[in-house]
């Protein structure tokens, strides 16, 4: 039983790193409406972008901001220089689908020869153990989930307060109908690359730190629960993306204290399969927005 | 007087000489939600053969949805929908199709990696060749078929003045090209009733009198038509009765003229 | 040389029969198949384990289930059903109606599980260290380190190649090969036509997984090993890469797609002289695979040779020369 309580502390990590991501792959899809599978992989190269700020002796926590910007202008130009052109071109979604399998292939092989085929850690201090009960967490997981909590509050000011926030949400539901009502979707399109691009880095950088070591291999790893956590709670919304990364980041956590920590994305995948047999469409689904088209 | 929507749907239909025909399609109640949004809310419709019957509406109305919901495309949310004597409700769209109750769609919806005659084969149900065993067993198992629908099909395209355009992708086609491709395409089915979600949209306005040209030769050979169209002039000519929907319900029906006397549908929809 | 040779040769019939299952699915149909290598996986497995003898033999060095040590061609039958087997679960699941490209991340998701699952699962298919010792073919029979043997092998490889490439060939030039490509350009125009999408989606899903465990117990067949490390989920892209760049929905680009591709960059890697430091090469060769799709999909999307362009013979003839033999492509 402790065991399992230790392993729902171990959860709450997982959420956040989870939640940070699956927010902004989710808003990529909804906005944008792409998939893009090279998420993990601009992770894991933002994730190198602060571990060399780390190893010139920077506090990690001061590269965190570096993760970010990586992340936002690599996400950014990977847009503009790739995807949007295809889109542009009228790419179908299969296609478009394809374009990001292959862009996140070459990402991953143009990194392995600069940043070299070893796990890589963090120069971390991860602070003082606290405990309640059988949940032991260390001073940096605490600083991790605050992090999360942070951007979560951050997002649901973005989207309910802001101009953006509501051109951003009438971008996503009908981008035709958002133009002609004078939103500059162009420009919300960018910014909504940049700021899903800042949370893929700075979730990039958060998994590193909460991981012993990272290697250009863990993107794929990454993508996993992030895909789950989005389906789950319904792909295109963020909200929904905050649930499934609280379901699965737990689900994970715990069945692997009981299992064994190998199946922990087998668990994520079971969740994702059940979910698609009952409940295709999510728990809070962007209305119509995985129907088949026509 | 034109019926409200709560009536008895086998009430007789003003403008009409009292129809003792039986209706080819009864759709009783059909309500279809999205989400919550009520698309479509209690819909009850008859529609009698050998006639094209309008359905028009502003814009958001519910009339594509619910001519969805009648072909299957859309499962109804409830309701029943009873096409030529049997229960259709429960069936996927491709079933309704097979029985002769075929659908066209409101954006163009060519094959457009075809040609356009092969547009109209891959419609044309009844071909030996046209399952994986049939297949297998080679060309000279299904060439009969196919000889025999390659036949059918540029019969249709010399009716239609398409012929020219037989070995063409159907992309390359005009957008009414498109449209009248559609209605052909439904045609190889030999349908008894045949859905049309605004065949004249986004069609140049000299091929619009042509289409309707058409639509009323095929009713006069014993075609029934349901029609969704915002071309009032064309549906006062072509369509009797039409029926009138607004934020998902019927608010009206009858002749185009009997309709044009109803101060709340001029005001809800028929202005100008 | 022989050994040169017949190994080109196998890995191109098994390359091929891949990417003819491809083409079926997702040229002709329209399917995103991210999970295909599992198939050709599930197939050498089936393979190995019906041919393998307990695991208790060889001294016990490795687990894995079954172990029936069964005679040719038992094995490769089996590998082909259990490909077509796997693929009614898979197609139920992703092929609901939804989106294609949300099949095809469930379908990718798969493939990365299957992967950790047998990788952490040693006493099911021999884990991450896999399984070795495949007996070959017959080779109680005949001695197959012999050259005979070897072309012998090859031969039967490559014939299995072109009865596959003639049966793919009838079916997407017949009505049913029509009805699916029609299904690819607009699914809802087709259901509305009457057409099953639904049942055309699961028959060519199930045709493709029976042709790819066909092609990996050809593959097990012959290099006698098969690990989680063969399979892991970029090689269906490299295979998708093939069939973008030969030609979807053709199936001369399908095998055209297959030499150049996944044989011809083994090939060429072959001959570049090594240089940086390891495992630069294989980095440098996936960036360029990567880099084929974006180029073909931005400057060629219908690949070298294109769908070709079905044209009926005009009707004139069909009365006159009463020989309406259609030249359907």
């Amino acid at each position: 039983m402790s065991l399992i309580v230790a392993a729902f502390g171990f959860g709450l990590v997982s959420m956040s790193i989870i939640a940070i991501s699956a927010v902004g792959f989710t808003m990529q899809f909804g906005i944008t409406n792409m998939i893009n599978l090279a998420y993990g992989q601009v992770m894991i190269a933002s994730a190198y972008a602060a571990y060399a700020v780390n190893n010139a002796g920077v506090s990690i926590w001061l590269a965190l901001p570096v993760a970010a910007v990586f992340g936002a202008l690599f996400s950014f130009l990977l847009n503009r220089l790739v995807y949007a052109p295809f889109q542009r071109k009228g790419t179908n979604l299969i296609g478009m689908v394809i374009i990001s399998l292959a862009v996140s292939l070459v990402i991953a092989n143009v990194m392995l020869p600069i940043v070299g085929y070893y796990s890589v850690s963090y120069h971390q201090n991860p602070g003082t153990t606290y405990h309640l009960g059988s949940i032991a967490v260390t001073g940096e997981q605490l600083a991790i989930i605050g992090v999360a909590v942070v951007v979560m509050l951050a997002i649901h000011a973005l989207l309910r307060l802001t101009r953006l926030g509501k051109a951003m949400r009438a971008t996503a539901a009908n981008p035709t109908l958002a133009r002609n009502c004078g939103i500059p979707t162009a420009r919300v399109i960018d910014l909504a690359w940049l700021i899903t691009g800042a949370l893929c880095g700075i979730a990039g950088a958060v998994a590193g730190m909460n991981s012993d070591s990272f290697s250009v291999a863990s993107g794929s790893e990454f993508l996993i629960p992030i895909i789950a956590a989005s389906i789950l709670g319904g792909a295109g919304s963020p909200y929904g993306a905050m649930i499934g990364a609280v379901i699965i980041g737990e689900m994970t956590e715990i069945s692997a204290a009981i299992i064994s920590p190998e199946y922990k994305q087998v668990v994520a995948f079971a969740v994702l399969v059940l979910v698609m047999v009952l409940r295709p469409q999510g728990l809070l689904a962007k209305r119509g927005a995985l129907a088949a088209a026509g | 007087m034109p019926v409200e929507t709560d009536a008895d749907p086998v009430t007789p239909i003003a403008g009409l000489p009292a129809p003792d025909q039986r209706p080819l399609l009864v759709a009783q109640h059909v309500s279809r939600h999205f989400e919550g949004v009520h698309a479509v809310e209690d819909v009850s419709l008859d529609v009698l053969p050998g006639r094209i019957t309008g359905l028009i509406g502003p814009n958001g109305a519910g009339k594509s949805t619910f001519l969805a919901v009648l072909a299957g495309t859309l499962p109804a949310s409830s309701g029943s929908i009873i096409f030529d004597g049997h229960d259709v409700t429960a069936l996927p769209a491709f079933r309704r199709a097979r029985r002769g109750l075929v659908r066209t769609f409101q954006l163009p919806s060519e094959f457009a990696q075809l040609t356009v005659l092969e547009n109209l084969l891959a419609a044309a149900p009844d071909n030996r060749g046209d399952t994986l065993r049939g297949a297998l067993l080679g060309k000279r198992y299904w060439k009969g078929d196919e000889d025999r629908l390659v036949e059918q099909a540029r019969i249709l395209l010399d009716r239609f003045r398409m012929s020219a355009k037989e070995s063409d992708y159907a992309s390359s086609l005009s957008g009414g090209q498109k449209r009248l491709l559609e209605i052909m395409r439904a045609l190889m089915l030999q349908p008894r009733l045949l859905l049309l979600d605004e065949p004249m949209s986004g069609v140049h306005p000299s091929i619009i009198g042509d289409i309707a040209d058409y639509c009323e030769a095929l009713r006069d050979e014993g075609l029934t038509i349901l029609m969704v169209e915002h071309e009032l002039h064309m549906i006062e000519r072509m369509a009797n009765p039409v029926v009138v929907m607004a934020q998902g319900s019927v608010i009206g029906q009858g002749t185009m003229a009997a309709l044009r006397q109803q101060r709340e549908i001029v005001d809800a929809y028929l202005v100008g | 040389m022989t050994y040169y040779l017949t190994t080109i040769l196998v890995y191109a019939a098994v390359d091929i029969l891949a990417c003819l299952a491809i083409s079926l699915q997702f040229g002709v149909s329209g399917i995103v198949n991210f999970s295909f290598i599992i198939f050709q996986a599930a197939g050498a497995y089936t393979a190995a384990v019906l041919s393998l003898p307990r695991d208790t033999a060889n001294g016990g060095f490795q687990n894995y289930i079954l172990g029936l040590n069964l005679s040719f061609p038992l094995p490769w039958i089996a590998a082909t059903v259990v490909g077509a087997v796997i693929a009614v679960p898979i197609g139920l699941v992703a092929l609901r109606r939804l989106r294609s490209d949300y099949q095809a991340i469930a379908m990718l998701v798969l493939s990365v599980i299957a992967s950790l699952v047998v990788t952490n699962t040693p006493a099911f298919l021999g884990g991450a260290a896999g399984l070795s010792l495949v007996p070959q073919p017959l080779s109680d029979k005949f001695n197959p380190y012999s050259d005979s043997y070897q072309w012998a092998f090859t031969i039967g490889a490559l014939i299995l190649a072109v009865i596959v490439f003639f049966l793919v060939q009838r079916v997407i030039n017949s009505p049913y090969g029509r009805s699916l490509r029609a299904m690819r350009e607009n699914e809802a125009a087709a259901n509305a036509l009457g057409k099953n999408a639904v049942a055309l989606k699961m028959t060519v899903f199930i045709a493709g997984g029976a042709i790819a465990g066909l092609s990996g117990a050809i593959l097990v067949g012959f290099i006698t090993i098969w690990a989680p490390s063969t399979w892991l989920y970029p090689e269906t892209l490299i295979l998708f890469a093939a069939v973008i760049v030969g030609g979807r929905g053709n199936n001369y680009g399908a095998v055209l797609g297959a030499l150049l591709v996944p044989v011809g960059f083994e090939e060429a890697t072959r001959y570049i002289p090594p240089f940086g430091p390891p495992g630069l090469i294989p980095a440098l060769e996936w960036v360029c695979i990567g880099g084929l799709i974006l180029g073909f999909l931005w400057f060629r999307p219908r690949g070298v040779l294109p769908e070709r362009r079905r044209v009926f013979p005009p009707r004139r003839q069909v009365a006159e020369v009463g020989n309406p033999s259609a030249s359907r492509d």
